[in-house]
């Protein structure tokens, strides 16, 4: 390997422990990660609820809840907020006068918020996945005894829908640091990050409409196209059921696609927000 | 200057070929989540919304809105009941249970609120009740076929809409081809046969009943431990009925009862 | 070995874009000036004159508008300019969670120190800075003095040629002022170039070799220290035990030569001297 980019890759290094250090010290992030075990750990006790979906399904829809509503409002904070305290605090000037460049800053930044991000996605998953197979062996049990058919779990299907979950938060990572590499405040990044988070999600509303022509006018297709090109399509990432309950029903090559996808965004992303930063007087 | 404005370009470019990947991904993807078409979210597109914010809840929500459902199915609101139990089935497609009722409640209740909204039964004549009756329970059955596509052809919604096609529509042709469908499944239950038979029968399609009913005991139902007598009881009473010279009947079987 | 200047400025001028208008706000106007090898250089202004702007630009942390920089002989904002360089910025602030020696190595490896040596470098800059007690504290728990120190330690771990100190004494004790300022002479020593911008100017003239004054965006004078501050036309003579008969003699003998007495007053030492005198007991220079 050629010596600049070991170096740069050791300064990457370094920036990325510093911030995964100060990220996992935060309380938010204890808060959050308790507040979202709390939440999989009471599914059990709600399967009262259960209108014939099945108790496993019901216990998979509040952990995977968990993972993305609280997972999603970790990314924009957290990314937002060790950007921005590196500018309020005034610790960029010490850093970035040094021999690390704005890209280099930008990567660390984002790979240590993307690690703590995984932290909090494979605890959720493995108390998760502790849950579902617990009672899917009774639920197994029972079933067998009363000859019914035993309920399907698939706990590698369950870790590739973690994995897609991390490549999920990782996009949004990568969005909110492009935003905030322009942006002046806190504030401003988290709401901006926030609405394109939700567009995100919705943005499979304009991929259905794309894939079913003959509705549109061509100016109406070409802004849609557009968005769909801008906006990344978070839903892709959607499909734990599929994975952990219903593994048949996954097409081949899916999940490695959506991944390939995921990591495309973060890359472009990265690259975007590194030329906007690379103008930003500090 | 120059090389920044190159920059620019690449990255737009590649932000173009993220956006051309994200989309076959999203082609591949769709197939596992359940298909949300435009027509079908457009009534309810506030719910189509909601299910692409949730990333998971879908089942808590659900639940949440089905029972939220029953309030206004309490105060007759045939509008505001459809909304709700649409949103349950919208996100959560794959459950029987939503869809099923929801159709049992736009087939079999709808038509009565809207004739008392009318003023009631001696108000309304009753060919405008029929008609309404009839037009609700294809509403119902609708939104049932709508649940056989999600969940991959439930058994119970087939029967359920083979029978409301029967009680309510008097229209056992097609009350024999949902029969029909839901005997071909692998979790056909044992009276689902003798159903699709009697409604074909009931269809005036007599001979056609007694062929399908008896290629079915004999290749599927008479293999079973118990070989089916209830339904080699109702393929003789076709024998009977179809006035089958011996010959054209089943071979009589040795546990078979004399009668 | 490249023997030129330290730091050359040529031309420099930035101009800020305010509100939606776009009024310029010119921030340097047309700086120039060279910072020879191995001196201590001194930077003051008054508040807003353009000189945090100006060292923002020398650390390309900010782009001109026009005009060139080149530190030590490498075009300005690179990284090989950037290595070569320490920075200690205005009120610094670091991560509380980490150690003084943690923070240290951490800029060791930034700025390009071998992992083998770096314990060493750590070593070499806390003894300097005098924080080797304190090192293993986090640096939440540090004084104002200590955060400077911290601070000078980490600009200096990798050895740079060249080491821009700005306000290094702000807020800090005259006795740690000083320590600084020892500090600063034994960086001197070792042949390092150091820019310091302070309000401090009686640190600043017992330290620096050259200053460079700016006010509004101009640069308005730039020399040596000894040049800009002595008054050639007057000399200074102490004389003990003046009588008034001697010093009519005295003003006589002057008087034939075309020389006058304008004043006579008592040495004063500073209150400087004085505080350090009776804190630490012993006499500075």
């Amino acid at each position: 390997m050629p010596n600049f980019m070991k170096s740069s890759l050791t300064r990457i290094s370094w920036m990325t422990r510093l911030t995964f250090l100060e990220a996992i010290r935060q309380r938010f992030f204890a808060f959050l990660i308790l507040l979202s075990a709390a939440l999989v750990l009471s599914s059990v006790s709600f399967r009262f609820l259960d209108f014939g979906h099945g108790e496993l399904k019901f216990v998979c829809d509040f952990g995977f809840g968990g993972m993305f509503l609280f997972g999603s409002v970790l990314a924009v904070v957290m990314s937002a907020q060790l950007f921005f305290a590196e500018m309020d605090n005034r610790t960029a000037l010490t850093l970035l006068a040094k021999p690390v460049s704005r890209t280099e800053f930008l990567v660390g930044k984002f790979i240590g918020v993307w690690l703590v991000l995984g932290v909090f996605i494979f605890t959720l998953s493995t108390l998760l996945g502790i849950i579902l197979w617990a009672r899917c062996q009774e639920l197994t049990a029972t079933a067998i005894e009363v000859g019914k058919a035993p309920p399907e779990l698939s706990i590698t299907g369950l870790l590739s829908y973690t994995g897609m979950q991390w490549a999920r938060l990782g996009v949004v990572a990568a969005m909110i640091l492009m935003v905030a590499s322009l942006a002046r405040t806190f504030l401003f990044t988290v709401i901006v990050g926030s609405m394109l988070v939700v567009a995100g999600q919705l943005q499979w509303l304009a991929q259905e409409t794309l894939l079913k022509p003959g509705e549109l006018n061509f100016f109406s297709k070409a802004l849609l196209s557009i968005s769909t090109y801008i906006i990344p399509n978070l839903q892709q990432f959607n499909i734990g059921d599929a994975l952990t309950l219903d593994h048949g029903s996954v097409a081949d090559g899916a999940v490695t696609l959506a991944l390939f996808s995921g990591t495309c965004y973060i890359v472009v992303f990265l690259f975007i927000g590194s030329l906007i930063f690379r103008q930003r007087e500090i | 200057m120059k090389a920044l404005r190159v920059q620019w370009m690449l990255a737009i470019f590649c932000l173009g070929l993220a956006g051309v990947i994200a989309e076959l991904s999203w082609t591949k993807v769709r197939v596992s989540i359940p298909e949300m078409g435009k027509k079908q979210i457009e009534p309810s597109l506030g719910q189509g919304m909601l299910l692409g914010i949730l990333g998971g809840f879908r089942t808590v929500v659900a639940d949440g809105a089905w029972i939220r459902s029953y309030v206004l199915w309490e105060r007759r609101d045939r509008a505001g009941c459809e909304a709700l139990m649409r949103t349950s089935c919208l996100l959560d497609p794959r459950a029987r249970f939503f869809w099923e009722n929801t159709g049992y409640v736009i087939g079999y209740d709808m038509a009565h609120w809207e004739i008392r909204k009318r003023g009631g039964y001696a108000k309304v004549s009753a060919e405008i009740q029929d008609d309404l009756f009839k037009k609700y329970a294809q509403h119902g059955i609708n939104v049932m076929d709508e649940g056989i596509k999600y969940t991959g052809g439930n058994v119970g919604i087939l029967i359920s809409a083979g029978q409301m096609s029967e009680l309510k529509l008097k229209d056992f042709s097609q009350a024999a081809s949902y029969y029909k469908r839901a005997s071909e499944s692998k979790n056909a239950p044992w009276f689902v046969h003798f159903l699709c038979a009697r409604a074909l029968w009931e269809s005036g399609e007599t001979k056609k009943a007694y062929d399908w009913y008896r290629e079915v005991w004999q290749k599927k139902l008479s293999n079973e431990d118990d070989h089916a007598p209830d339904d080699l009881e109702h393929l003789r009473f076709m024998e009977d009925q179809l006035h089958l010279a011996l010959l054209q009947r089943i071979p009589r079987q040795s546990w078979e009862k004399n009668n | 070995m490249n023997t030129g200047p330290a730091i050359t400025v040529n031309g420099l001028t930035k101009d800020f874009r305010i509100g939606l208008r776009g009024l310029k706000l010119r921030a340097v106007d047309n700086v120039s000036f060279e910072i020879p090898r191995g001196q201590v250089f001194g930077l003051l202004g008054p508040n807003g004159c353009g000189k945090s702007t100006t060292l923002k630009i020398i650390l390309g942390l900010v782009s001109p508008t026009a005009g060139k920089v080149s530190i030590l002989g490498f075009p300005f904002a690179t990284t090989a300019a950037r290595s070569r360089t320490g920075f200690l910025p205005e009120a610094p602030y670091f991560h509380k969670f980490l150690t003084g020696r943690e923070l240290v190595a951490y800029c060791a490896r930034l700025s390009g120190v071998k992992p083998e040596s770096v314990n060493h470098a750590v070593e070499e800059a806390l003894v300097l800075t005098a924080m080797t007690e304190a090192a293993d504290r986090t640096i939440g728990t540090y004084s104002k003095g200590m955060l400077q120190r911290i601070g000078l330690a980490q600009a200096i771990v990798h050895d740079p040629e060249l080491v821009i100190l700005d306000e290094p004494t702000a807020g800090v004790d005259p006795v740690g002022s000083a320590a600084i300022g020892q500090m600063i002479k034994s960086m001197k020593s070792k042949g390092k170039t150091i820019v310091l911008c302070s309000h401090l100017l009686g640190q600043v003239e017992q330290v620096c070799d050259r200053i460079a004054i700016m006010d509004r965006g101009k640069l308005v004078l730039e020399g040596r220290v000894d040049d800009v501050l002595t008054r050639r036309d007057q000399n200074i003579i102490t004389v003990e035990n003046l009588t008034p008969d001697a010093r009519r003699a005295a003003e006589e003998v002057l008087a034939q030569h075309g020389a006058k007495i304008t004043s006579i007053t008592h040495p004063r030492r500073s209150l400087d001297d004085l505080f350090r005198e009776l804190v630490t007991g012993s006499r500075d220079a």
